[in-house]
């Protein structure tokens, strides 16, 4: 901290009541802090190692229902689906939206307007878009059947979110759309970061557009990037409102991830008419690994990319 | 914020990306320029297209709200018949005033609580000193790496044991708990771009800690505090999980797990209906980011690249 600002030179005593002004406007928050985030998750950790319908009180039973996951094929499939998503998501929507950045950034008379349009998606909530998209993949009547169908590609016609096959890439899409906007906004951000000295350069010494963009481009939005991929990372392993409201994880659990399965075991009809506790908490600790495992790789790659670069 | 310049139609940043045409160089040969310009409009259209394929749910759903109950289906995709009855049936028969009006009350309560703890912490995290600020605040802020699914069923837990279960001050302190660490990282970073010069002259003249935050501090940080405000509102009339899980009496549910609850519930066929609840549920957040765009993108992109 600046010498202005900083506490160093006071008298003991005056500097004590500067702290505990620090400590008091923080204060609040630490609160909330501990009783909504701090402590329902530590408790969560011990939980997953309980037996536990809500009634009476846990009972603890070790490791039991970590091994139970590991012979409930629901799980390894909800994982299988997660991990999937996650990966299909993650590259369409790092690499669409930075291509699109780079297109945007050009200079195109209207892109204001172009921005504007594409982030509509990102303001409109969860449940909102995906009724909106529930509606428009409705085999019978959805708009989309009724466009393949107006333009003559009746073969095409399909029930999007019935259909196992289709139904994870139907929810990709929406994905897809939803987030679009908002990570192109980001890596538009990012480009204005850029030297443009680099680029005249680049010139001289006659790169071409592509060289351009994979010399400089690419390498310089790196922080940016990396960011991106690690809130679609986290976004992907959490994946739940969508697909809970599109499909519930049908049809005959196409699309269950993780994220659906271990609500509808806390809150759902999933085990009939006792909830499982401790096995839907050992489900979001294996979430919760995911996003640390991811997080700390995250950020040893963009060290010694850092350290490299 | 730094797309100001691409904003105003510049070709800022990025050139030479193939498509960009540059009339400033003299004497392009015509054939060059007639590859250059068929390359612009064929970027123009994928731009065009690709906007209407963002926005046609949306344009399809304000259609749908304004059709006739009976020609839904199979009729051209433009109404020929334009009627807002839609919007009525769907204010009285789900009920719709009080649930807005939960959305409101909800909305404003957290948006408010977030505001008042961030701007203190965000203020105290940047401008005052006391020992263990750095751990304290990178504490809080890992609340921003905590998956929700993991998270859900134990404050659930937490809920029950402290009777806020089934209650809409409980969803508000859940809120609260929840939002308040990234509102109070933006406050952060607004304050620090704020001179410390001006806090040391307050207590030169004698002002108390707080008066020094609340009449100096805070009125310079007004932007900071517009962007919190403007996502925080967005954040919050949209959030769904916790709302569903929270409350489970139906009648106290705002506005997004209730549009939830009567498609899941009564499997309504009257689709002019539920896209007039829904144009109607979207309205306000449009109202907003039409009216901050700026605060509203600055948050969120400061937000993601400060992480």
């Amino acid at each position: 901290m600046s010498g202005v600002i900083g506490t160093a030179r006071l008298r003991p005593t005056a500097r004590v009541r500067r702290w505990a002004v620090g400590y008091l406007f923080v204060l609040p928050v630490v609160l909330f802090f501990a009783v909504f985030v701090a402590f329902p998750f530590l408790r969560s950790f011990y939980l997953s190692l309980t037996e536990w319908s809500g009634f009476t009180s846990p009972r603890f039973v070790g490791l039991r229902n970590f091994e139970s996951l590991a012979d409930d094929p629901v799980f390894w499939k909800a994982l299988r689906t997660t991990i999937i998503y996650t990966a299909v998501t993650t590259v369409l929507q790092t690499v669409l939206p930075m291509l699109l950045a780079v297109f945007v950034n050009v200079g195109w008379r209207g892109a204001v307007v172009f921005r504007t349009l594409l982030f509509i998606p990102v303001i409109i909530s969860f449940v909102v878009t995906a009724l909106l998209w529930q509606l428009i993949y409705d085999p019978n009547f959805g708009t989309l059947n009724q466009l393949l169908r107006a333009v003559g590609l009746d073969a095409l016609v399909h029930p999007w979110l019935a259909d196992p096959a289709t139904v994870i890439p139907a929810i990709m899409l929406v994905s897809l759309w939803q987030s679009l906007g908002f990570f192109m906004l980001i890596f538009l951000a990012g480009l204005q970061g850029i030297d443009q000295n680099l680029y005249e350069a680049a010139r001289i010494d006659g790169a071409g557009a592509r060289q351009e963009f994979l010399r400089i481009t690419v390498p310089m939005l790196r922080t940016v990037t990396a960011v991106v991929v690690l809130l679609n990372l986290i976004n992907g392993f959490n994946t739940f409102d969508i697909i809970y409201v599109m499909t519930g994880g049908g049809p005959n659990r196409a699309s269950e991830v993780l994220g659906t399965y271990l609500y509808k075991l806390a809150f759902g009809t999933e085990s009939g008419a006792t909830p499982s506790f401790g096995y839907a908490t050992a489900i979001s600790m294996v979430v919760f690994a995911l996003c640390v495992v991811t997080a700390v790789v995250q950020l040893r790659i963009s060290r010694r990319a850092r350290d490299v670069g | 914020m730094s797309a100001e310049a691409s904003r105003r139609g510049q070709p800022a940043a990025v050139p030479g990306q193939g498509v960009a045409a540059r009339p400033r160089r003299p004497s392009v040969p015509a054939d060059i320029r007639r590859r250059r310009a068929a390359r612009r409009s064929a970027g123009y259209f994928f731009l065009v297209a690709l906007a209407g394929a963002t926005v046609y749910p949306f344009v399809w759903m304000l259609l749908t709200s304004v059709r006739r109950r009976d020609t839904v289906f199979g009729a051209s995709f433009v109404p020929d018949q334009v009627t807002f009855g839609a919007y009525g049936r769907a204010w009285s028969q789900l009920d719709y005033l009080s649930h807005f009006l939960t959305s409101v009350v909800v909305t404003s309560l957290t948006v408010a609580g977030v505001l008042a703890l961030a701007t203190l912490a965000g203020y105290s995290f940047a401008k005052l000193d006391f020992p263990g600020k750095q751990v304290i605040y990178v504490t809080l802020l890992s609340t921003l790496m905590m998956p929700l699914t993991a998270l859900i069923l134990p404050l659930f837990l937490q809920m029950k044991a402290l009777s806020l279960l089934n209650t809409r001050q409980g969803l508000i302190l859940v809120y609260i708990g929840l939002s308040v660490p990234f509102a109070m990282f933006l406050m952060r970073a607004f304050f620090e771009t704020l001179p410390d010069e001006l806090i040391q002259a307050a207590r030169v003249d004698g002002a108390g800690e707080f008066r020094i935050f609340w009449r100096i501090m805070l009125p310079l940080a007004a932007p900071g505090v517009a962007t919190v405000l403007v996502f925080q509102f967005l954040s919050t009339w949209n959030e769904f999980l916790l709302a569903q899980t929270f409350l489970q009496n139906p009648e106290i549910l705002p506005l997004q797990p209730h549009l939830f609850g009567v498609v899941r519930g009564q499997h309504v066929t009257d689709w002019p209906l539920l896209t007039a609840a829904l144009t109607m549920s979207v309205l306000p957040m449009v109202l907003v980011y039409v009216r901050m765009q700026r605060r509203f993108v600055a948050g969120l992109t400061l937000g993601a690249v400060k992480y």
